[in-house]
């Protein structure tokens, strides 16, 4: 290459010019250096904070607040009732979703009120509402509808339609209901972002799909989700965020295996506030940033065969769906050269 | 003389959108192993014809038969009953299409892109049909992409992927609807090459083309079709180069 290029002219020297200034940023830097110094002296020497307390023991011959048992258990708590009302919320939101899309009048109003009803639910609410069910209904189960007064009908008393039902008590009290609670919430706001996802698809994806002899469900699983889910899956990392912090909420069903409540309840015996509640961001910060290490490589996997400008492409569209509209089809398709 | 098969016929097909008819009674006949190139200016309604040969969209009105079989329905006892949609998609295994934007699935490599189909519609042995697209691949010049994504490919290399993806299922009809369309002038001649190989081995084809110079050549019977009904059709010699309908001599005065 340069051989051939020195044959035919000399190479010029490389261009050694002197780089342009930029002063407003060397005083930027500057004063937040200084911000940034005052804060850190601010944390490290003002007792009101007591890390001690936080970190290493809180009380005669025990460990800091963030590492005691019950704090422990209210984290466990916290981590699974996140996990749990996720799963519910991603698989319900993906059924929800695919009904909405459906030709069909009755699924897509049933699936428009199921995400009008729950999106409108606060959370606070709903969580309330749940732990109190038990009082509209003492068994739940599924069996024959109307079954006592089918019964009445042919003269039969107490005639018994159920197939199999549980006490409610025990059913839809504490942890179970703060699931669903969380859970089908969480399925309202899930089945928008997986439409927006499935939306964002160009058309000729399925259609080529379906001339190949696929059937539906299998455009669906192995054509459109796994496109949609680059769409799906950054809206989806903030809900799983935002899920962590809301399960502070189900204190009121209430559930007492949660990381808020058992803070507080700390906070509470030993009357001090401060620091236990900079414990519990403690926590909080660092199941975010575990979650975004898990979003980084996730999206990383569905942006398979995108490269950097169909990342930044997927970005535009992201905003795109969540704005309503229709992501711009086709991208990465386009014949470029 | 021996008769040809014939692969498809349609007969008196109308189809509209709504209040818009866009087929009006289309009749056409294709042999088995014929090449039949369908010109026509916009609207026309070829793509729409294309789309009900393999019943992408239902027809109002009229037959379509391919290879003996109605498309879409089952005839007993002189009623039409709508076809299930296992029974639909079966009949779209033996009949492949080329689309005019390739349609490639981009989160798969070109080679899952072609095994896809075989592999989960029909169900066949995974080894074999990795072979077999393979060998598909290197047919349309593309052994050296297997493993690249559509995203890093030339259109003219992503449409021969797409021919081979819907050669894999061992069609016995393949559709192409303005297979060049959409590619830069200098790599259309790449995919016509993969067609006119595919023409004279001897495989049925329906082409939907603005390339005059393909149907001249490779075509058996070209298809003018206008306002939604086929206007004039026969060998390409008489039809290009000696057209009797007004209609077909003004289009072909513009895009020749
Ligand atoms: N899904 C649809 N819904 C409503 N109208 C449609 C639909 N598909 C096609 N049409 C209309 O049918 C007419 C024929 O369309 P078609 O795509 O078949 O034309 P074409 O001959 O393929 O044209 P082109 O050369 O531009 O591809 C057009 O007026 C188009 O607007
Ligand atoms: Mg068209």
């Amino acid at each position: 290459m340069t051989d051939q290029q020195t044959t035919e002219r000399a190479r010029p020297e490389p261009i050694k010019a002197v780089p342009v200034r930029h002063p407003g940023r060397w005083v930027a830097i500057v004063v937040l250096a200084v911000l940034t110094a005052m804060f850190l002296h601010m944390l490290l020497t003002n007792e009101g904070f007591r890390w001690s307390f936080i970190f290493v023991s809180y009380e005669e011959g025990k460990r800091g607040v963030m590492f005691t048992e019950p704090v422990l258990e209210g984290l466990r708590g916290t981590l699974l009732l996140t996990v749990f009302s996720m799963l519910i919320g991603v698989v319900l939101g993906v059924v929800v979703a695919i009904m909405r899309l459906s030709p069909n009048k009755i699924l897509s109003s049933v699936a428009w009120l199921y995400t009008w009803f729950f999106r409108a639910a606060p959370r606070l609410v709903l969580a309330v509402v749940f732990g109190n069910l038990n009082v509209l209904w003492s068994r739940v189960g599924f069996g024959l509808p109307f079954d006592k007064q089918i019964g009445a009908l042919f003269g039969i008393d107490n005639f018994n339609g159920q197939i199999w039902s549980i006490e409610s008590k025990d059913l839809l009290a504490g942890f179970v209901a703060a699931m669903l609670a969380l859970g089908l919430s969480e399925a309202a706001y899930m089945a928008e972002i997986v439409r927006a996802g499935i939306q964002s698809i160009d058309e000729g994806q399925p259609e080529a799909a379906v001339a190949l002899g696929m059937s539906r469900g299998q455009v669906l699983r192995r054509i459109v989700l796994p496109q949609a889910m680059r769409v799906i899956v950054p809206p989806t990392g903030n809900e799983v965020i935002a899920m962590l912090k809301d399960t502070s909420v189900v204190a009121f069903v209430p559930v007492t295996a949660e990381l808020f409540f058992q803070l507080r309840a700390v906070s509470a015996r030993t009357f001090v506030v401060l620091p236990v509640l900079i414990a519990a961001l403690i926590w909080y910060l660092i199941l975010c940033s575990i979650l975004m290490v898990g979003q980084y490589f996730l999206e990383r996997h569905f942006g398979k065969g995108y490269g950097a400008a169909g990342r930044a492409r997927m970005r535009l569209q992201t905003i795109q769906a969540e704005q309503g509209g229709v992501g711009a089809g086709g991208a990465g398709l386009g014949g470029t050269t | 003389m021996t008769e040809i098969p014939v692969m498809v016929r349609a007969d008196n097909v109308h189809k509209s959108f709504g209040s818009l008819e866009v087929l009006k009674g289309v009749d056409l006949t294709v042999a088995s192993g014929e090449v039949a190139c369908v010109l026509g200016p916009s609207g026309s309604g070829k793509s729409t014809f294309l789309r009900c040969i393999n019943h992408l969209e239902k027809i109002n009105a009229g037959r379509i038969e391919v290879d003996g079989d109605l498309v879409g329905y089952r005839e007993r006892g002189g009623k039409l009953h709508e076809m299930g949609e296992r029974d639909v998609a079966r009949q779209r295994q033996s009949i492949g299409m080329v689309f005019q934007r390739f349609n490639l699935f981009p989160h798969m490599t070109v080679l899952q892109n072609v095994m896809e189909a075989p592999c989960r519609v029909k169900r066949e042995n995974k080894a074999e049909v990795r072979d077999r697209s393979r060998a598909l691949l290197e047919r349309v010049g593309l052994s050296d992409k297997v493993d690249n994504y559509p995203g890093q490919l030339s259109g003219g290399q992503q449409q021969r992927v797409a021919i081979a993806r819907a050669l894999a299922m061992r069609p016995k009809l393949m559709l192409f609807d303005e297979p060049t369309s959409a590619l830069d002038p200098e790599l259309v001649g790449e995919v016509l090459d993969v067609m006119k190989d595919l023409a004279r081995e001897g495989m049925t084809m329906i082409v939907v083309t603005h390339e005059i110079g393909f149907a001249r050549e490779v075509a058996d019977n070209v298809v003018f079709m206008d306002g939604g009904v086929v206007v004039e059709q026969g060998p390409p010699n008489e039809i290009i180069a000696n057209p009797q309908q007004e209609r077909t001599k003004a289009f072909l005065s513009k895009v020749l």
